[in-house]
């Protein structure tokens, strides 16, 4: 409606209120003139009502759990319900994603490693109570290599300051052993190789406390070292038909995976067996074989704590003491054998002057085997750091000129070679 | 992991004196704050008080004939290749110790030198390398230094930097072209000074006008053997906080140790690694603090 504005190019009075789209104008119906223009947008006073709450607030995308990390907290209940935990430890794996994604370390991770987090949280969880769960099963289960699980695996462990405890070995000897498909016959396990499954998981255990008081443990992965004492316990329990079978096909015909150290292991078990054999007066005379040793299994077994302690000395003990010790064990180890000798045989076997072996020391492999090559001493050095440098020992660092542009030919020959892949 | 406001329980207590004369604890009792070497004067400080330590030292061994008898005691616990008379001279010195001093810089207080000889462990932990950098103070061009050094590998699709070798002392450097090189390799602060001087030579030589500013070790290696097996798992279940052991993973321990702050690798054989030191004596403080605890871990059941 004209309000007693007149058009500046025409002069008429008719002006019109036009709004274009949202803009509104002045229109001059007679000229078309636009005379004045309101704002197109609304000015900062106007908006400042509008700014009280933010974009962001406004989403709520704060106070929301992010796409990513809800798909990580659906992978964490996955995988409990996959290894067939209790429903508290999902709930615990859960809070403990939850409480790592709030590190912005974690959040800004790439997605492998955020897969590698969901592995790491379910495995603390349990630890923390005592279900014993490798690091190798959860590797497999989530495609990881157990590189990227172990930085992953430290990283939270110094971020959330958590206490993990160790692997329970019994634990895990039960539940690994249980996995073994050796309990009932079917058409891969013939009769003969059928076990009863407490026998096995007895003698399994004692052989596996055994590796451990003689350091074959400690430092070293655990399972390669089960694998091995399932197998004897298993071959021990019937030698005649069970020591043919070797330890490949024990594992193969149990559906369980061989791991890459338990042969060497075994050998380290046998090892110590035999050991202890030489001191058990009546196999003595049989001479024990790494084969015919696994026979007499359960007797060593029943007496191991009393042979570790007469087979072996201690690595640690003082060498005087040492001495003393020694002579303590022969004495009666040699009246023991002569006497069993009177008494069974009436015949000496062995000649007047043998004695049972004297102990080995009872040291971790590591330190028993030879060093691979030996480190001297660094010789004593009398460097300051401030003495002088002369000109002719950096010379022979620079190259000379016709270096250069030998060095400078050769490198402009590769890249033409190069470039030119397929010359025709 | 979380700091403690308490010591651990095993910096409590009497420390060994078992450190040797040459370590620059020494700087402790003169009143300076232990800094990392900044640059060359306060290494030359360093050597001065080494030297005095040094003729102390010769002074009081001549009045050391009546402690012999420790000596051999001390050598068939097994003493790796340092001589003992280096521990009879520290007992009786008033040197204060920095394992019973909270951390620096407050007041040192001495200790009494009157501790039996057979608590030190008589093993001091080789420094295996060392780590540092410095500042040219120029930028550098790094294909013409590749070009015309004739040690020096470079190749900027790997990496942004030249990396360049030199035979005595055996080390490797890494210069960047913003003028500031990392060093590594030498097995004590002087060759690693040494060295640090000799590739600023090599790269002056090739006309760049390069100084040698803020010369700073950031890392020291060290390692030991105690010479007796130790039982990790027993180790990590009474020292949890500070220690990690996990057999799946790795076969040593890690353990954290506080004050000092130093990184242990302990190893079931008895060797142990120390790490994360930026002077000496934090190396062979940390290893005083721990020896007592790893030898109560000796015998087994």
């Amino acid at each position: 409606m004209p309000g007693g504005g007149r058009c500046p190019d025409c002069g008429s009075t008719e002006l019109v209120e036009d709004s274009h789209y949202s803009q509104n104008q002045l229109v001059c119906s007679d000229c078309g003139c636009v005379v004045t223009e309101g704002v197109l947008t609304t000015t900062y006073t106007d908006e400042g009502n509008l700014r009280e709450v933010t974009y962001s607030r406004s989403t709520g995308e704060n106070e929301q759990v992010s796409r990513s990390q809800q798909r990580g907290l659906r992978r964490v209940r996955d995988l409990c319900r996959v290894l067939q935990l209790p429903p508290t430890f999902e709930d615990t794996a859960v809070a403990y994603y939850q409480q790592a994604y709030q590190h912005s370390g974690i959040r800004a991770a790439r997605l492998q490693k955020k897969e590698v987090l969901v592995g790491c949280c379910v495995l603390i969880t349990c630890r923390q109570r005592n279900w014993p769960l490798t690091m190798g099963t959860i590797c497999t289960l989530l495609y990881a290599d157990l590189d990227m699980f172990s930085g992953t695996y430290m990283q939270m462990v110094r971020l959330l300051g958590l206490d993990v405890p160790s692997l329970c070995l019994v634990d895990l000897v039960k539940t690994y052993c249980s996995s073994f498909k050796l309990f009932e016959a079917s058409p891969s396990v013939p009769a003969k190789y059928v076990e009863d499954k407490e026998k096995m998981l007895s003698r399994t255990l004692q052989l596996v406390e055994l590796a451990d008081e003689t350091w074959l443990v400690t430092g070293r992965h655990p399972l390669p070292v089960i694998t091995a004492a399932t197998f004897l316990a298993w071959q021990s329990l019937r030698p005649s038909d069970r020591l043919t079978c070797s330890l490949a096909r024990f594992c193969k015909l149990a559906n369980v995976d061989l791991p890459y150290p338990a042969s060497s292991r075994l050998q380290e078990l046998l090892a110590v067996l035999l050991r202890l054999a030489e001191q058990l007066a009546w196999l003595q005379v049989l001479k024990l074989d790494k084969r015919s040793v696994v026979a007499h299994i359960g007797d060593l077994l029943q007496h191991r704590h009393m042979l570790v302690r007469k087979a072996f000395r201690d690595g640690t003990a003082e060498p005087g003491a040492l001495d003393a010790r020694e002579e303590e064990l022969q004495g009666p180890g040699q009246g023991q054998g002569w006497g069993r000798e009177d008494r069974g045989h009436g015949s000496l076997d062995l000649p007047a002057g043998k004695r049972p072996a004297s102990p080995a020391l009872l040291l971790p492999p590591c330190m028993l085997k030879p060093p691979k090559r030996i480190c001297p001493t660094p010789p004593v050095s009398t460097v300051t750091g401030d003495e002088n440098i002369s000109d002719s020992e950096i010379e022979q660092y620079l190259r000379t000129p016709q270096e250069v542009r030998d060095f400078q030919r050769a490198q402009a020959t590769r890249q033409a070679a190069t470039s030119v892949p397929n010359p025709p | 992991m979380d700091q403690n406001n308490n010591p651990p329980p095993y910096a409590q207590g009497a420390m060994t004196p078992g450190i040797p004369i040459f370590s620059p604890m020494m700087l402790y009792g003169t009143g300076l704050t232990p800094q990392p070497i900044q640059n060359t004067n306060s290494l030359s400080i360093l050597e001065e008080q080494q030297r005095q330590q040094q003729q102390q030292q010769q002074q009081q061994q001549a009045a050391v004939a009546a402690v012999q008898q420790s000596t051999s005691q001390q050598a068939t616990q097994g003493a790796s290749g340092q001589t003992p008379q280096l521990f009879h001279s520290q007992t009786l010195t008033t040197a204060p110790l920095p394992g019973t001093t909270p951390l620096y810089p407050s007041p040192m207080t001495p200790i009494t030198p009157a501790t039996p000889a057979s608590e030190s462990s008589g093993i001091v932990p080789q420094l295996q390398n060392i780590v540092s950098t410095v500042n040219f103070g120029c930028k550098l061009d790094l294909k013409t230094i590749a070009l015309h050094a004739g040690n020096a590998e470079y190749n900027s699709k790997w990496f942004a930097a030249v990396i360049m070798r030199i035979r005595e002392p055996w080390t490797t450097a890494l210069i960047f072209s913003s003028g500031k090189m990392v060093r590594t390799g030498a097995k004590s602060e002087e060759q690693s000074r040494l060295a640090a001087r000799k590739y600023a030579r090599v790269v002056q030589k090739l006309g760049v006008p390069a100084k040698f500013l803020d010369f700073k070790i950031q890392n020291m290696v060290g390692s030991c053997d105690v010479k007796f097996p130790i039982r990790l798992e027993g180790f990590v279940l009474t020292h949890q906080q500070f220690s990690s052991y996990e057999p799946e993973l790795f076969p040593g321990l890690i353990h954290r140790m506080i004050k000092p702050r130093i990184v242990l690798l302990i190893f079931v054989s008895g060797k142990v690694i120390l790490t994360g030191a930026k002077v000496r004596a934090e190396i062979y403080e940390a290893f005083e603090n721990i020896y007592p605890i790893l030898k109560g871990f000796r015998k087994t059941t």
